[in-house]
C-alpha cells in the first residue's frame, strides 16, 4: 500500500446548481503509484480536464477525496499542494525570458545562482531551447513556449506533475526524440506523472498506464499494452489504436467442432472448437449476437483465407496501411514491408483466433480476448 | 481535361516572399500534395490558383489558359479549408448548394446535386442542421461536399483533415483517394502531415520557404530525398542523423560509427573526405544478439511505443542518440544494453555545409525500397 | 467556480444594490419630479411625499405653458419629432455610407488605409465647439444653415466614425476563407458581400447603429448653433423652460423622461447586440 503516492477515492464534479447540474465526473477511483506516469486519455468532455483541475485545486471536489502522500488534498489551497503543472496554454510569464519563466520556481529554493543556471541549461538542453533562453515568450513559436512551459514544470521538485497537453504542439521533428528524452528524464527523477491527453500515441508513448475516461467515467486503467490486448469494453478497443481496431457484426453459430461467426454478405469466420475455450463458445453462444474486433497487425495473409478486395494502399515509408472491404465492411491491415497491392486487387486474409475480440453488442463490454474469457 | 501550371509565380506581403518563384505543372487527373511546415507557403499558393489572391509576378494557366484577367469566380475550382470555412447562416444543404446556385438551374437540379455529393460523402441525414449543430467531421464532409458540388474539374483542398480527431483523418486518408478518383478531379493537396502526403500524394511538391525544394513521387522523396531538411519532414521518428567523414579505401567508400565500419555503395562516392551527415532511419536499425559482427553497442534510455510500432531512444558508445524504431509485437530488449545492427542499403548521406544529398534524387532506382 | 456561502451571496446582493442605487437614483428622482408641480419640487427639506400630477406631461403634448407670469407657446412634440428625424436619418445616412467603407477597410489593406480610418476616427476626438464656429460661417454662405440636411450632415461627424470603426471590427472577424469559399462557388465579390459578409456581421451593424443613434439623439451643441427652433431636437427644446418668470423644473422632468424613454426602451431591447458591439468595438478599435 505504501507505494500509492496519488490516492482518488470515489470522486464526483458536479458544475452548476442543483436544476442545472453538469455531472462531469462520475465516482471515479484510481490509485497511481509513486514514480509511475500516468494518462488521462479521452476526447474533449470526458472528464480528464476537470479530474486534473481537482487534482490541482482550480476546482472544488464535488464528492469523495483526494490523497496525495497520504495527505487528503481537498480543501488545500493549490499553492500549499506542491504540484507542479504544465498549461494546455503554456501560460508562460510574458514579461521574464524563457530562461527566467524555466528558473521561476527554483527561485524561492534553497539552491545556488549557480546551481540553478545549470539546472536550466540542463533542461533546456534536453527540450533543445538552449538559443532562445533569453528570448520572451512573444518572440518563439507556440512549439518552443510549449517546451518552455514543459520544462518550467518538470525543473521542478514537486510531489506531483500535472502535465496538461504537453506536446500536442511540438514540431513533428522532434516528437519522438522529446517523448524519449522526457520518459527517460521523469523516470531517472523518480517523478510521479499525470498526462492529460486526447491523443493515444502519446499517451502509449509515455505512460505506464493509461486511464481511459469517456463520459464523466473512468473506462479502464491499465498499462498500453493490456489496452491494446485486452480492452474492457468496445470504446476503449476502438479508442486507442491506429489504425484502429476493425470490428464486425456478427452472430454465433456451432457446428459439431466448428465455431462460426457470420457476417454480413454471406461471409463467415469458422474457428475449430478448441481454438477458443469452453466458456467462451458458452458465453457467445448464449448471446447470439456479438462484435468481433481485430486489430490491423492480427490479420494476415493467408492464400486459403478470405477474399477482400483492395480499396487502398498507403505506403509510408515504414509501413503500409491497407484498406480492403470485407463482408461489405472496410478492413485496415497494417504490414511492414511495402505492400505491392493497388486498389482493385483481391488479397487473401486470415484473422487469427489468438488475436479476436468478442463483445456484447448490447452493452459493448468484452466476452473474450483470444481464447480466453473475460473474468 | 484540366491541367495546371505555374510559371515563376511569385507573392509578396510588403517585405515578405511568401511564395517565390514557383513554378509546376499538374497532369490532368492528377494529384499533387503541396507539403511543408507551417508558413511555408502552401496556403497562399492555393489562394493564388483559386484566384482570391493575385500573384505580384508570373503566370498561372488552367487548361494552358492564362487566368490572369480571370476572377475566382469564373476560374472554375472547387475548394475545401482547414477551418472548413462553412456559411454560418445556412444549412448544410444551402452551402452545399452554394456552387449550383449560379446559372440557371432548377431547384430540382439543385437538389438533385446536393444529394449526389451528400450520398457520396454520407452526410444526406444532417442536411437540414446549421454548420454549428454538426460534429467536427460532418462539417469536414459538408465542407468537401460543397467543394465537390460543382463538380469542378480542377480541386483545391487546403489541408481539410487537419482539424478532425485522429480517427477521422485516418478513416478519410482512406476514403478519399477513391472519392477523388471518382471525380475525375485534377486535385491540389495541402497538407502538413506527412502521412497524408504520402498516402494521397501521386506527387508530391516539398515547399520550404516559398519555394519548392522537391517534387517526386512518394517514393522518390523518402528514399531520396533531395536535403537532409526533407530528409527529416518524412518519417516518424525522425530519421538519426550524425556528423561523419566519407572515407575510402580499398574494399570500397564507407563511414564510421560508434568505431563501426559502415560501407556505402559507389554512387556515393562524393561523400569522400567530405564533412557530411549520415542519415539513418529509425527501422532500418535492428535489434540484434550480443557480439553480430558489425553491430554497435547501445544503451537504451527510453522506450515510447507508436502506432502499430515501437521507438525506442537510445545512446551508442559516443553518447549520440539513436531512435530505432521496430514493428509492435516483436521482442526487444526494453532496458539496459543491446546491440543493434545498420541495413547499409538504406543509407542517406548528405553534404554537411549544404545539407544537399550526395546522390542525386534522379539517378536512384526508387522500386528498390527499404530494405525488408 | 468556488463554492459561495450564504454570506458571501448576500454581501454580493447589497453590493450589487448600492452600484443600481447609485447609478439609477438621479433617473428615478427625475421621475418624481415630473410627477409633481415646481413647488413641491422646490419644498425644502424635499421629500417624496407629494400629490402626483401629470400637468407638466399635459403642458408638454398640448404645448402650453402656464407660469405664474404669462402663458408660453412651447413646441416639445415638434422637437421630439426633430430629434426622432434627424437621429434615424443620420444613421441611416452613416450606416449606408459606413457599412460599406467598413468592409473596405477591413478586408483590403491598401497604402494609407489605415491612415484614413483613423484620419475618420480622429473626427470623434476634436471638440465640437472648435469645428462649429468654421462650419456655422460656411454653412450661412451655403444655405445650410437651418436646415434638416445640414444638421444631418454634421450629424455624420458622430455617427460615421462610430459605426465605421465598430463594424470594421465585425468585419474583420470573418474569416476570409468563409468568402473565398462563396467566391469559389461562383459569385462575384458584390453578392459575396451581401450574402455573406452583410449578414454575418449583422449583430455587429445593428449595434453600431443602435449606438450612433444614441449618440445623435443625445446630441446638443451642433443643433444649438446650426438651428433655430422649429428644427431643434429635444435635447436643446428643454431650454425653452428656461424662463423669464423661473425654471420650469416639473416640465424639464417630464421633457426629460419623454426624451430617454425611445432610448431607454431600445437600449434595453438592444441590450446584448450593445455589449458585443460595444466591447468587440473597444477591442478592435
Amino acid at each position: 500500500m505504501s507505494d500509492i503516492h496519488l490516492d482518488i477515492k470515489q470522486v464526483d464534479k458536479i458544475y452548476g446548481t442543483a436544476n442545472s447540474a453538469v455531472h462531469a465526473v462520475k465516482g471515479l477511483s484510481m490509485a497511481v503509484r509513486r514514480g509511475e506516469i500516468t494518462s488521462l486519455l479521452g476526447a474533449s468532455g470526458c472528464g480528464k480536464t476537470s479530474t486534473l483541475r481537482m487534482i490541482a485545486g482550480f476546482e472544488t471536489v464535488s464528492k469523495g477525496t483526494i490523497k496525495l502522500g497520504g495527505k487528503v488534498l481537498n480543501d488545500l489551497r493549490p499553492v500549499k499542494r506542491n504540484v507542479a503543472m504544465a498549461f494546455e496554454g503554456y501560460s508562460l510569464y510574458p514579461p521574464l525570458t524563457i530562461r527566467d519563466n524555466i528558473a521561476f520556481a527554483l527561485k524561492a529554493s534553497k539552491l545556488s545562482a549557480k546551481d540553478i543556471s545549470d539546472k536550466v541549461h540542463t533542461m533546456a538542453d534536453m527540450l533543445e531551447i538552449t538559443d532562445i533562453l533569453d528570448k520572451h515568450p512573444s518572440s518563439v513559436s507556440g512549439g518552443q513556449q510549449q517546451r518552455a512551459s514543459l520544462g518550467r514544470a518538470l525543473i521542478r521538485d514537486a510531489d506531483l506533475h500535472l502535465l496538461d497537453e504537453p506536446m500536442g504542439q511540438l514540431e513533428p521533428q522532434l516528437r519522438a526524440l522529446l517523448r524519449g528524452r522526457i520518459k527517460h528524464y521523469i523516470k531517472e527523477n523518480g517523478i510521479t506523472a499525470i498526462l492529460v491527453t486526447h491523443d493515444q500515441a502519446e499517451a502509449n508513448a509515455l505512460s505506464d498506464r493509461i486511464a481511459v475516461m469517456e463520459g464523466g467515467y473512468l473506462q479502464q486503467f491499465e498499462s498500453p499494452q493490456r489496452l491494446k490486448d485486452q480492452p474492457a469494453n468496445l470504446f476503449t478497443g476502438t479508442f486507442v489504436g491506429e489504425p484502429p481496431m476493425n470490428t464486425f457484426s456478427a452472430s454465433v453459430d456451432k457446428e459439431s467442432d466448428k465455431v462460426r461467426f457470420d457476417l454480413d454478405h454471406g461471409v463467415s469466420l469458422s474457428f475449430d472448437v478448441t481454438d477458443f475455450s469452453a466458456d467462451v463458445i458458452e458465453a457467445a453462444l448464449a448471446l447470439k449476437s456479438v462484435v468481433i474486433g481485430v486489430r490491423p497487425y492480427a490479420i494476415k495473409r493467408d492464400d486459403d483465407g478470405m477474399k477482400a478486395t483492395v480499396v487502398a494502399n498507403h505506403w509510408l515509408g515504414d509501413q503500409s496501411h491497407i484498406a480492403a472491404t470485407l463482408a461489405g465492411q472496410s478492413v485496415i491491415l497494417v504490414e511492414h514491408d511495402r505492400a505491392p497491392d493497388k486498389a482493385g486487387d483481391d488479397i487473401f486474409i486470415k484473422l487469427d483466433p489468438d488475436n479476436i475480440h468478442v463483445f456484447n453488442r448490447e452493452t459493448g463490454y468484452a466476452v473474450s480476448h483470444g481464447a480466453e474469457i473475460v473474468g | 481535361m484540366t491541367t495546371l501550371e505555374l510559371r515563376a509565380v511569385t507573392k509578396r506581403y510588403k517585405k515578405d516572399t511568401v511564395v517565390d518563384d514557383v513554378s509546376l505543372t499538374v497532369a490532368d487527373g492528377e494529384t499533387l500534395v503541396l507539403f511543408g511546415p507551417s508558413g511555408a507557403g502552401k496556403t497562399v499558393l492555393l489562394r493564388l490558383i483559386a484566384g482570391v489572391v493575385e500573384p505580384e509576378e508570373g503566370q498561372i494557366l488552367i487548361d494552358d489558359e492564362d487566368m490572369f484577367d480571370v476572377d475566382a469566380e469564373h476560374r472554375g475550382v472547387g475548394m475545401a479549408f482547414q477551418n472548413f470555412a462553412l456559411f454560418p447562416h445556412m444549412s448544410a444543404f444551402d452551402n452545399i448548394a452554394s456552387p449550383l446556385t449560379v446559372g440557371k438551374r432548377s431547384v430540382d437540379e439543385i437538389k438533385a446535386g446536393v444529394d449526389r455529393v451528400a450520398k457520396l460523402l454520407k452526410i444526406d441525414h444532417v442536411l437540414h442542421h446549421a454548420p454549428r449543430e454538426l460534429s467536427n467531421g460532418q462539417k469536414q464532409r459538408t465542407s468537401l461536399a460543397r467543394a465537390l458540388a460543382g463538380s469542378p474539374p480542377l480541386l483545391l483542398l487546403d489541408d481539410p483533415l487537419r482539424n478532425v480527431d485522429a480517427k477521422l483523418r485516418f478513416e478519410m486518408r482512406l476514403e478519399l483517394p477513391q472519392l477523388l478518383a471518382g471525380q475525375g478531379a485534377t486535385v491540389i493537396y495541402v497538407t502538413q502531415d506527412y502521412k497524408e502526403a504520402m498516402a494521397l500524394g501521386q506527387r508530391i511538391a516539398v515547399l520550404a520557404e516559398g519555394r519548392i525544394a522537391q517534387i517526386g513521387t512518394p517514393e522518390q522523396i523518402y528514399l531520396s530525398p533531395k536535403t537532409i531538411d526533407i530528409a527529416r519532414l518524412f518519417g516518424d521518428p525522425v530519421i538519426n542523423c550524425y556528423d561523419v567523414v566519407g572515407q575510402r579505401d580499398d574494399t570500397g567508400v564507407f563511414v564510421e560509427l560508434s568505431k563501426q565500419r559502415l560501407s556505402l555503395d559507389d554512387s556515393k562516392a562524393n561523400c569522400v573526405d567530405k564533412n557530411s551527415v549520415l542519415g539513418i532511419r529509425p527501422e532500418s536499425i535492428k535489434f540484434v544478439p550480443e557480439n553480430t559482427p558489425g553491430s554497435i553497442p547501445i544503451t537504451i534510455e527510453a522506450e515510447t511505443p507508436l502506432n502499430e510500432k515501437v521507438v525506442t531512444l537510445a545512446l551508442t558508445e559516443g553518447g549520440r542518440e539513436m531512435l530505432i524504431s521496430r514493428p509492435s509485437g516483436t521482442v526487444a530488449p526494453t532496458t539496459g544494453n543491446a546491440f543493434v545492427k545498420i541495413d547499409q542499403r538504406a543509407l542517406l548521406i548528405f553534404d554537411q555545409t549544404t545539407g544537399e544529398n550526395f546522390v542525386d534524387s534522379s539517378e536512384i532506382d526508387v522500386d528498390r525500397g527499404v530494405a525488408a | 467556480m468556488e463554492h459561495q456561502s450564504k454570506l458571501e451571496t448576500v454581501l454580493r446582493g447589497i453590493a450589487l444594490l448600492l452600484v443600481v442605487v447609485f447609478f439609477m437614483f438621479p433617473i428615478f428622482w427625475i421621475f418624481l419630479m415630473s410627477l409633481q408641480t415646481n413647488e413641491t419640487i422646490l419644498r425644502v427639506p424635499p421629500s417624496i411625499n407629494f400629490e402626483p400630477t401629470l400637468s407638466n406631461y399635459r403642458a408638454l403634448i398640448t404645448g402650453k405653458l402656464e407660469t405664474s407670469a404669462a402663458s408660453l407657446e412651447i413646441n416639445f412634440l415638434q422637437n421630439l419629432w426633430n430629434s426622432v428625424f434627424l437621429s434615424v436619418a443620420s444613421v441611416s445616412l452613416a450606416l449606408l455610407l459606413g457599412v460599406p467603407a467598413a468592409y473596405a477597410f477591413a478586408r483590403h489593406k491598401f497604402k494609407g488605409s489605415e491612415d484614413i480610418a483613423f484620419t475618420l476616427l480622429s473626427f470623434r476626438f476634436a471638440p465640437p465647439l472648435l469645428v462649429l464656429l468654421p462650419l456655422s460661417l460656411y454653412f450661412q454662405k451655403m444655405g445650410l444653415a437651418d436646415t434638416y440636411l445640414g444638421l444631418i450632415w454634421v450629424y455624420q461627424l458622430i455617427c460615421l466614425p462610430l459605426i465605421l470603426w465598430i463594424v470594421r471590427g465585425y468585419f474583420e472577424d470573418i474569416s476570409p476563407d468563409i468568402e473565398y469559399a462563396y467566391r469559389v462557388a461562383g459569385h462575384s465579390w458584390f453578392s459575396t458581400f451581401r450574402k455573406i459578409a452583410l449578414p454575418l456581421a449583422g449583430p455587429g451593424i445593428a449595434a453600431a447603429g443602435l449606438l450612433a443613434f444614441i449618440f445623435a439623439w443625445n446630441n446638443f451643441i451642433f443643433a444649438l448653433v446650426l438651428a433655430s427652433a422649429d428644427k431643434q431636437p429635444v435635447t436643446v427644446g428643454a431650454l425653452a423652460f428656461i424662463t423669464a418668470s423661473g425654471i420650469q423644473y416639473g416640465q424639464i422632468a417630464a421633457a426629460i423622461v419623454m426624451s430617454i424613454a425611445p432610448t431607454l426602451a431600445l437600449a434595453l431591447y438592444a441590450q446584448k447586440y450593445l455589449v458585443e458591439g460595444l466591447s468587440l468595438g473597444a477591442v478592435k478599435g
